[in-house]
C-alpha cells in the first residue's frame, strides 16, 4: 500500500495543495510521462481528434476538461477529503471551549441544516445540501456532544423517512436527484432510537429552563443540575430558542411516522403533531431577535439572506467534500435557502399535508378527484405530493381499503350489490382498474409532467372503451337476455361503458385545461384552444347527463323511500346542476371561441401569419394526442375554420353565450342551496367559473 | 432584452454580414460568445460535435469585422421524424433588438428545411420573454413544459415547429 500523499500547505494565491511526492511501493513504479505528451501535442493539427472505434465526437461531448473549473470536480474545494477537513479543524467537536459561543454555534448549525432541508425539497441533491454538514457525515464523533448528536441522529433519520416515502410514490419524475443517496450515510444503528434519545435532551434543557427560572425569582435551584451555558443573562433564551427547535423535529419525525400508518390510521394524530410543528415554528421564528443580539458583533450582509437565525456563518458545512456524489453533472455551487425562506418553506409542507390529513377518504371517485384538482391549484412540492399519493394508493386498492372494482363500481353509478361480481377477474376489467389507479397517481404529479403523462393516457383510455365494447358485443350481441346473470353483466357493461367514455372526456378536458395553467398557449392559439374545449366539453355534458340519468334509474330501483313525491317529480323533469355547470362552461368556451374568432378576422394585427408554418400546423401539434384517440370524433382543422370563418362583432349572438352563462352559473348556484342531495357538481364542486364570466363581461 | 441606450452599437442594418460556419478559424468566435453568454460548461469537442458533422446549419453574424452573434444546430433521425435541434442562439448584449438573432436562426431554419427536416425543436427557460417571442414569431409552439429543467429551478419550455408537408407537383 502506498504511503499517504504529504501535502504542502495550501499556497496564498488560492491554488490546489500540490503534492510533494507520491511514493513508489512493491508494485508501482513511476515514469515521467511529460515527453510522451508534450509528443502528442505536436502529433496532431487544430482540428484533429483521434477516432476510436467506439469514440466518435458524440462521445466526445461527455469529455471533462481537466483542471477547468466549471467541468472538474476535485478542483474548486479546500479539502479533498472528509477526513484532512477534520484533522484541519472544520468540524470541531466541541465547538467552542465557551460554552456560550458553543452553544450559539450548534444553534447555527441547527439552522442552516433546516435551509438546506429545504432546499433538498426544492430541487438540489441531499449531497450537496443536508450532507454538506461535517457532523452528519461522521454521525459518530459528535457522541460527546449530547446536543449536537441527538439532533444529528433526528436530521438522518427524517432524512431517510422522507427519501422513502418519496421513493416508495415514484411521483419524482424530473426530480430524480431527491432520491439519490448513493454514497452518503443514510443508515444509522440506533437511530430508530433517536426520539427517546432526542427526548433526553429536550428534558435536560427543559430542567435548566426551569432552573433558570427559579433563580430569578430568587428559589433555591438543584445543584446537581449544571446550567446549558455559562451567561446566566442569557441562559433563558438559549433554552428557549433550543427546545423549539428540538420540538420542532420531535413533532415533524412524528408527523412522517403517522401518516405512514396504512389506510389513513395516523391522519388525525398526524394533524396534532402537525399543529405542534407549526407553534414550534412560530417560537423558532421569534428566537432570531435574541439569536441577533446576544452577541455585540454584528454580522456583514443582508440579514435575510442569511442561512442562521442569528446571522452568523454555521461552523462545518462544506458543500464540495461530496461533489463527487452529488449528481452525475459538472458540479455546480448551489444557492441553500435563506433561513426565512426555508422557515416559509415549512409551513406551506406543513399547511399541504394538512390538507392531506383533513380528508376524509370519501369513497366516491367524483370527489376524490375534485379534492386532487383542488389540491394541486395550491401548487405542492414533491414531498407533499408523494405523500398524497401514497395515501390514494396502496396495496392495489384506493387507501389500501377499497378494491378498483368497487370504487368503479359505484362510480359508474351500478348498485352496490354487483362491486363483488365476479364480471372484475375479466381481463379488461382488470386492466380498467390499473387505469384508475394511474390516473390517481398521475394527478398527484407536478403539473408539467401531469398533463404530459394525461395526454398520452388517452390513447389507453379509448383502447380500454373500445376492448370493453368488443367483449360486450361478443356476449351479448343484439339479445335481450334472459337470466337474471346475464342482465346483471349487461348492466355493468353498458353503465361501465358509459362511465369511461364520461372520464376519458373528463381527462381531455383536464388536459386542455392544464394547459393554460401551465402557459403552454399563446394568445394567438387561444382560439382554437377554446373551439377545442366546446368540442370536448359538449361530450363531456352528454355523457355526464347520462350518466345521471342511468344513476337516477338505479336510486329509483333501489326503492328509497322519499319524503317529499313532488319534490322528487320536479327534480326528475330538471336538468342536473352537474350538467347545468357543464353547460355553464360551453356557453364561455363558445363565446371566447367567437370573440377571439372576430378579433382575429376583422384587426388585421391579431393575424399574423409565420414564415414557416401555418395556423393548421400549429393546430396539428396541439390537439395531436386527442385527434390520435379521437378525442372527439370528427372534429379536425377544416372544421375549426368552418365554425370560426365567419365570426364578426356585428353577430351579437356571442354576447349572449356570455349572458347565459351567466345565467346559468346563477341557476346552479342556487340549487346547490337548495338541493344538497343532488350529486354535487361530482367533480366540478363549487369551482363556478366566476373569473371567467367578469372577465368577459368586462371585454363587453 | 433590456439594453441601454448608451450600450447600444451604432449600425446601419446592412452593415450585417451573415457568414456560414467556414472552418476551424470560425471556432475560437463561437466559442467565446457561447463561453460569454451562457452558463453551461462546454468543452471543445461540443462544439466540434456540432460545426464537424453539420457545418452548414451553423452561422455567424459579423459587424465591421467583429462577430457579434452565432446559432449552431443540428438536425438528425429520432423517433421515427427527421427533426432539426437549435443548440445556442447568442447576440451580444449591444446587438440585441435588432433582428440580428431573428435572421441567424431564420437561415438555419431554411437549411433544414431544404434539407428534409420535419420539425424544429429546442429548449427555452419560461422567463425567456425575448426567446419565446422570438420563436413564437417563426412559427414555434410551446409543445411542453419540463419541470426544474434548468439547475436554478427555472423551467424550460420544448419548443417545436412543424412544417407543412411538402407540397405535391402536380
Amino acid at each position: 500500500m502506498a504511503d499517504k500523499p504529504v501535502y504542502e500547505e495550501a499556497s496564498i494565491d488560492g491554488q490546489p495543495p500540490k503534492l510533494a511526492s507520491i511514493p513508489a511501493s512493491d508494485t508501482t513504479v513511476w515514469a515521467d510521462a511529460s515527453p510522451l505528451l508534450q509528443a502528442a501535442c505536436a502529433g496532431l493539427r487544430d482540428g484533429e481528434l483521434i477516432h476510436g472505434d467506439n469514440f466518435n465526437l458524440f462521445a466526445a461531448m461527455s469529455a471533462l476538461e481537466i483542471m477547468d473549473p466549471k467541468m472538474d470536480s476535485g478542483i474548486v474545494c479546500t479539502y479533498y477529503s472528509i477526513d484532512e477537513a477534520i484533522e484541519n479543524g472544520a468540524a470541531p467537536i466541541p465547538i467552542s471551549l465557551d460554552s456560550t459561543i458553543d452553544v450559539r454555534c450548534t444553534i447555527d448549525i441547527m439552522d442552516h441544516l433546516l435551509a438546506c432541508e429545504a432546499a433538498w425539497h426544492k430541487g438540489h441533491s441531499l449531497a450537496q445540501t443536508v450532507f454538506s454538514c461535517i457532523y452528519l457525515l461522521r454521525l459518530d464523533r459528535t457522541a460527546p456532544h449530547a446536543l449536537l448528536h441527538s439532533y444529528c441522529r433526528i436530521i438522518r433519520a427524517t432524512c431517510k423517512a422522507v427519501v422513502s416515502v418519496v421513493s416508495d410514490a415514484r411521483t419524482h419524475e424530473e426530480e430524480d436527484l431527491f432520491t439519490m443517496t448513493y454514497g452518503l450515510p443514510l443508515n444509522g444503528d440506533g437511530d430508530d432510537k433517536c426520539l427517546s434519545i432526542l427526548n433526553a435532551v429536550e428534558e435536560t434543557i427543559s430542567r435548566q429552563l426551569r432552573a433558570c427560572k427559579a433563580t430569578s425569582s430568587k428559589r433555591r435551584l438543584p445543584e446537581d443540575l449544571e446550567p446549558l451555558q455559562s451567561n446566566s443573562n442569557l441562559e433563558e433564551g438559549f433554552c428557549k430558542a433550543l427546545l423549539c427547535r428540538l420540538r420542532f423535529r420531535k413533532h415533524f419525525f412524528h408527523v412522517l411516522s403517522c401518516m405512514k400508518r396504512p389506510q389513513g390510521r395516523g391522519l388525525e394524530s398526524a394533524r396534532k403533531h402537525i399543529a405542534s410543528c407549526l407553534t414550534e415554528l412560530e417560537s423558532i421564528l421569534e428566537s432570531a431577535d435574541f439569536l441577533r443580539s446576544c452577541f455585540d458583533e454584528s454580522c456583514e450582509g443582508d440579514i435575510d439572506d442569511k442561512t442562521t437565525a442569528s446571522g452568523f456563518e454555521p461552523i462545518g458545512f462544506d458543500a464540495m467534500l461530496n461533489s463527487r456524489l452529488s449528481a452525475p453533472t459538472p458540479p455546480r455551487a448551489i444557492k441553500i435557502l435563506s433561513w426565512k425562506k426555508a422557515v416559509e418553506y415549512f409551513v406551506k409542507l406543513l399547511h399541504d399535508l394538512d390538507v392531506i390529513c383533513s380528508y376524509s377518504l370519501d369513497p366516491h371517485l367524483e370527489s376524490l378527484l375534485r379534492f386532487v384538482v383542488q389540491f394541486q391549484k395550491s401548487q405542492p412540492d414533491l414531498v407533499a405530493r408523494s405523500h398524497l399519493q401514497l395515501l390514494l394508493v396502496q396495496d392495489g386498492k384506493l387507501y389500501g381499503r377499497d378494491p378498483f372494482f368497487a370504487v368503479i363500481n359505484k362510480a359508474a353509478a351500478l348498485p352496490e350489490a354487483t362491486k363483488n361480481h365476479d364480471i372484475q377477474k375479466n381481463e379488461s376489467f382488470l386492466q380498467l382498474g390499473m387505469l384508475v389507479m394511474n390516473l390517481l397517481k398521475i394527478l398527484c404529479t407536478n403539473a408539467a409532467w401531469q398533463r404530459r403523462k394525461l395526454g398520452k393516457f388517452l390513447q389507453d383510455w379509448r383502447v380500454i372503451y373500445v376492448q370493453l365494447e368488443l367483449a360486450f358485443r361478443n356476449e351479448y350481441g343484439e339479445v335481450s337476455s334472459s337470466s337474471n346473470d346475464e342482465n346483471t353483466c349487461m348492466k355493468i357493461f353498458q353503465h361501465i361503458l358509459l362511465w369511461v367514455e364520461e372520464q376519458t372526456y373528463w381527462i381531455a378536458f383536464r388536459f386542455l385545461i392544464l394547459g393554460f395553467e401551465l402557459e403552454l398557449y399563446s394568445t394567438g392559439e387561444y382560439c382554437m384552444v377554446y373551439w377545442y374545449l366546446y368540442a370536448v366539453l359538449i361530450k363531456l355534458t352528454e355523457k355526464t347527463h347520462l350518466m345521471m340519468a342511468v344513476s337516477h334509474d338505479t336510486a329509483k330501483r333501489k326503492g328509497k323511500k322519499k319524503k317529499d313525491s313532488s319534490k322528487d317529480l320536479a327534480r326528475e323533469s330538471r336538468i342536473p346542476p352537474a350538467v347545468l355547470f357543464l353547460q355553464c362552461y360551453i356557453c364561455l368556451a363558445e363565446g371566447l371561441t367567437m370573440m377571439l374568432a372576430a378579433l382575429r378576422n376583422e384587426i388585421p394585427v391579431f393575424h399574423s401569419p409565420s414564415p414557416f408554418n401555418t395556423e393548421h400546423e400549429k393546430f396539428v401539434q396541439h390537439f395531436e394526442l386527442l385527434q390520435r384517440a379521437c378525442i372527439p370524433d370528427h372534429v379536425s382543422y377544416p372544421s375549426y375554420k368552418e365554425s370560426t370563418t365567419h365570426a364578426r362583432f356585428s353577430t351579437l349572438a356571442m354576447y349572449n353565450y356570455f349572458k347565459d352563462a351567466q345565467r346559468i352559473a346563477k341557476e346552479v348556484k342556487s340549487s346547490f342551496s337548495n338541493d344538497p342531495e343532488s350529486r354535487l357538481g361530482g367533480r366540478w364542486g363549487r369551482n363556478v367559473p366566476f373569473g371567467w364570466i367578469h372577465f368577459s363581461s368586462y371585454l363587453k | 432584452m433590456e439594453v441601454k441606450p448608451e450600450e447600444k452599437a451604432e449600425i446601419e442594418e446592412p452593415e450585417i454580414e451573415y457568414v456560414s460556419y467556414g472552418g476551424e478559424h470560425h471556432l475560437p468566435l463561437i466559442m467565446n460568445l457561447v463561453d460569454q453568454e451562457l452558463s453551461e460548461p462546454y468543452s471543445i469537442f461540443t462544439y466540434r460535435y456540432f460545426v464537424y458533422l453539420w457545418p452548414q446549419l451553423s452561422f455567424l453574424a459579423f459587424h465591421k469585422g467583429k462577430c457579434v452573434g452565432t446559432v449552431v444546430c443540428k438536425m438528425g433521425e429520432h423517433r421515427n421524424t427527421f427533426r432539426g435541434y437549435i443548440a445556442m442562439l447568442v447576440v451580444i448584449k449591444p446587438y440585441r433588438g435588432r433582428g440580428i438573432a431573428t435572421e441567424l436562426v431564420t437561415r438555419s431554419i431554411r437549411m433544414m428545411m431544404e434539407s428534409g427536416c420535419e420539425e424544429v425543436t429546442l429548449e427555452a427557460e419560461v422567463t425567456n420573454k425575448g426567446a419565446l417571442a422570438l420563436y413564437g414569431r417563426l412559427g414555434f409552439i410551446r409543445a411542453k413544459r419540463l419541470f426544474h429543467y434548468y439547475l436554478n429551478g427555472v423551467d424550460a419550455f420544448r419548443l417545436k415547429l412543424l412544417f407543412p408537408p411538402p407540397r405535391q407537383v402536380l
